[in-house]
């Protein structure tokens, strides 16, 4: 994909000159840095000052051509942050809504729709008015009304940004379920690090209209500007681990993170596939220099610190136990445990911090 | 009580000054004189009414209406000091009522009915049976029931049998000068007014106009209203349009004299 | 109060020539409602103040306006009336009337309903793949349909009441062009007060039953 546009906004100008090549790309950038504007030029609901965008060799926009497709002929699909389900409208009517356009093209609907609506688990609310749905069934709604339009480009603005963190956990299931089942690019607008780590391949880190970085998610996150922009957020860390055995009596699981280290997580049945998704916060994790002994924390694992970033009294660390952690601590604790780059310590965390996802 | 006395004195003379003096006035002040008239009597009132005023104290300020409309007002209680109608039913209706004031009830003029047509018309009227042309499809004529110009018009058509044919073609309209305009506009293809009124307009050509024996008795009746303030002046006004130079202005506009 | 024939021939004519010009100005002012409310270009202010000027303006100011726009001796009167058509004078011109008059009001309400439609819903039409056209019918219409409604009621009841510019267009011929106001207003030149009256409480009547309707479809689009 190739995407090169100018367009003058309030108080600055986004300018963007990028090309890129992922199934899952996503635009991370903090609040009012032009993230949906882009999203919204992409899908020619704005205009274009000056630039070109193309996808798959096909040329939606370009001011140099005088080439300017509708939104009609652009074959985007579009989720905005607020869902935008038609009203008036039944659950079953907005979700075939672009339906139409496939079934005049030729191709079987009903197929396609009893897919979708398996893999969003959205068939019970078929018949439901759309205003008597929970934010997260509308969302689940608007990406099976944005995917049976056969879209070759999928957009996604912040879908969860307006759900609760209980709710963000549940969904977000489901997006990787659409990632992997139906293989359709998706530009994942956000700016939250969870989402970036689950779903993408490739991110953009977009900040006041410009680009400021860009590459496989957990390297382009390591970067200051992604570390240090977002306070409030909850730094999570992501992995991929594979069950091992659970005690339903302890309340505990154990899962494989890579060879020789072994993590206790909260008490799950076996699931169905045995590789799956775990997550924990850089805040929930202590450093520690010596083996503690008499502590409740369930997991405690050796690991090497790579790499210690300071700014403003925070220090984002980077520690290697059998995968890559992130670690945050506050600047006075890394001057306190004299730590730095190279040395052995200890990772302590509670099996309660550790999430499914 | 010498004193109380010559204060009481003072005061009796300053008193009788001043009503000596409001005496004088009263017969001695100017005073603006309201006219209610009929539309047709606006000209001619306007160019009386500067050659009275350069004579007298005295001004006058006119109200122009259809007479049945002015009548109505005078009904109400409006403060007009003098009624000059263009027919006798409107100042009957007044009299009966006991609205005018005894013994200055005269009537003044008399006037011809014409048919008019727009100045650039091409069809040939020169008979009121004319009006049954198809062609004309439109007549203007002030409103036949209650103005007198159109109850004048209306009564003539009905004497000449013609009347239930042209009603369904009649736009009734305010009083005489609207119907002399809608006829200007062209707008209509004919229309009926008083011989003064076409006479004013460049814009309208009389095509017939209606014999003084075969057509409806047009009598206009002046009279000072019962509760005028300033009957003084306004008597003074009346005898100006009784006098001779008076009565030449209105000949020469067109309207007949009665003595 | 009398109820004769004529009372019901007045009230007939009124209503149907004010439904007829009610449904004349509806396309129109759809059309131009959904530009106002969704497009912009130079000078659309102009366009604007002169679709409201009706509404501001005396009644017998626009009805002056007309009558020169429509009379015989202008060039579209002139050529009206040499296919036939008059305007002036004639139930046609009660017709006009009434449309000029009420359509600034239409118009408002519609733009109105229309801007209260999410935009991003039309977008995202588009994006799945829909018309302009479809869009319109589809999604803007049925979500706004309320205040169209609304907004024809306001125009009708406009229409009936108009007066100005319907006397002088039209003139206030009985049988012909009268209306219920032009014919309450003959009555009172006549002194027939009953029949005055009577007008008088058809149209109170009328008004008060379609600006209630009118509010109480506002009030409900609301709530949803």
């Amino acid at each position: 994909m190739k995407l090169r546009c100018r367009i003058p906004l309030a108080t600055f100008e986004l300018n963007i000159d990028v090309t890129f090549d992922a199934r899952v790309t996503a635009i991370f950038g903090p609040s009012g840095s032009g993230k949906t504007t882009l999203l919204d030029a992409i899908a020619g609901l704005r205009a274009i000052a000056d630039g070109e965008i193309e996808i798959d060799g096909r040329v939606l926009f370009s001011s140099a051509r005088g080439i300017n497709l509708p939104p009609q002929q652009r074959g985007v699909g579009y989720v905005p942050q607020e869902g935008a389900l038609f009203p008036h409208l039944s659950v079953r009517k907005n979700i075939i809504f672009g339906a139409e356009r496939v079934m005049r093209a030729g191709g079987s609907r009903d197929i396609k729709l009893d897919y979708v609506l398996d893999i969003l688990e959205i068939r019970s609310l078929l018949n439901r008015p759309v205003t008597k749905l929970s934010g997260g069934e509308a969302q689940r709604v608007a990406v099976a009304r944005a995917i049976l339009s056969r879209p070759r480009l999928l957009l996604l603005d912040e879908p969860l940004a307006a759900l609760d963190i209980g709710l963000k956990e549940r969904i977000l299931p489901y997006l990787v379920r659409v990632r992997d089942e139906f293989k359709i690019p998706m530009i994942y607008v956000t700016h939250n690090l969870t989402e970036v780590l689950s779903l993408a391949d490739w991110v953009l880190m977009i900040q006041q209209g410009k680009l400021v970085a860009q590459g496989i998610p957990r390297e382009a996150l390591r970067s200051a500007h992604a570390l240090f922009q977002l306070p409030e957020d909850r730094f999570e860390n992501v992995f991929t681990v594979s069950f091992m055995d659970s005690n339903r009596a302890a309340g505990t699981t154990r899962v494989r993170l890579a060879p020789g280290t072994e993590l206790l997580i909260p008490y799950s049945e076996r699931p169905a596939n045995p590789n799956f998704e775990i997550r924990i916060s850089a805040d929930d994790i202590i450093v520690a220099t010596q083996n503690p002994e008499g502590i409740s924390a369930g997991n405690v694992v050796p690991g090497t610190i790579r790499t210690i970033d300071l700014l403003d009294g925070q220090a984002m660390l980077t520690v290697f136990a059998g995968e890559d952690f992130y670690v945050r601590l506050t600047a006075g604790a890394v001057s306190r445990l004299a730590l730095r780059e190279e040395i052995q310590v200890f990772l302590v965390m509670k099996t309660r911090s550790f999430h499914l996802l | 009580m010498f004193l109380y006395t010559q204060i009481m004195r003072k005061s009796v003379s300053v008193a009788a000054v001043f009503f000596v003096l409001a005496w004088t006035q009263t017969s001695a002040r100017a005073d603006e004189i309201l006219v209610s008239a009929a539309a047709s009597l606006t000209d001619v009132l306007k160019e009386l009414s500067s050659g009275y005023q350069s004579k007298s104290k005295h001004t006058t300020k006119f109200n122009f209406g259809p007479s049945n409309g002015l009548a109505r007002q005078i009904e109400e209680g409006a403060l007009a000091d003098i009624f000059f109608s263009a027919d006798l039913a409107q100042m009957d209706t007044l009299d009966k009522n006991g609205r005018l004031e005894p013994g200055t009830r005269k009537n003044l003029l008399s006037n011809q009915l014409v048919i008019i047509v727009p100045a650039d018309s091409k069809l040939a009227i020169s008979s009121p049976k004319d009006l049954l042309k198809p062609d004309v499809k439109k007549i203007a004529l002030a409103e036949p029931a209650s103005v007198p110009v159109g109850v004048y018009s209306s009564k003539y058509l009905t004497n000449e049998g013609l009347w239930d044919q042209v009603k369904p073609k009649v736009v009734p309209v305010q009083d005489v000068r609207a119907t002399l305009a809608s006829v200007e506009s062209g707008n209509v293809e004919a229309g009926f007014v008083y011989k003064t009124d076409a006479a004013i307009s460049k814009k309208v050509k009389i095509v017939y106009e209606v014999p003084i024996d075969k057509g409806p008795k047009i009598t206009y009746p002046v009279a000072i209203v019962k509760d005028s303030k300033r009957k003084d002046a306004a008597r003074d006004f009346l005898n100006y349009l009784s006098s001779s130079a008076a009565k030449e202005t209105f000949k020469k506009y067109g309207f007949g004299v009665l003595d | 109060m009398i109820f004769s024939f004529e009372t019901w021939q007045i009230t007939l004519f009124s209503i149907s020539v004010g439904l007829a010009s009610t449904l004349l100005i509806l396309p129109f002012g759809i059309s131009l409602a959904w530009l106002f409310a969704r497009k912009e270009w130079p000078l659309k202010s102009v366009l604007e103040t002169i679709v409201l000027l009706p509404l501001v303006m005396p009644p017998v100011s626009t009805g002056l306006i007309l009558l020169k726009i429509f009379g015989r001796r202008s060039p579209l009167g002139q050529w009206l009336y040499e296919r036939g058509i008059e305007i002036v004078f004639n139930w046609k011109g009660v017709l006009i009337a009434m449309s000029v008059m009420s359509f600034p009001l239409l118009v408002r309400s519609v733009r109105t309903s229309f801007a209260e439609v999410n935009p991003r819903l039309e977008q995202i039409a588009a994006t799945l793949g829909a018309s302009p056209l479809r869009i319109f019918f589809v999604i803007t219409m049925p979500l706004a349909y309320k205040g169209i409604v609304a907004g024809a009621l306001l125009a009708f009841s406009r229409a009936l009441g108009e007066f100005g510019a319907t006397i002088l267009l039209a003139g206030n011929i009985p049988g012909q062009t009268q209306t219920l106001s032009l014919a309450i207003y003959n009555f009172v030149q006549l002194g027939k007060d009953s029949e005055a009256y009577t007008l008088l409480g058809i149209t109170v009547a009328l008004a008060f039953l379609f600006v209630w309707c009118s509010e109480w479809l506002l009030r409900s689009g609301k709530r949803t």
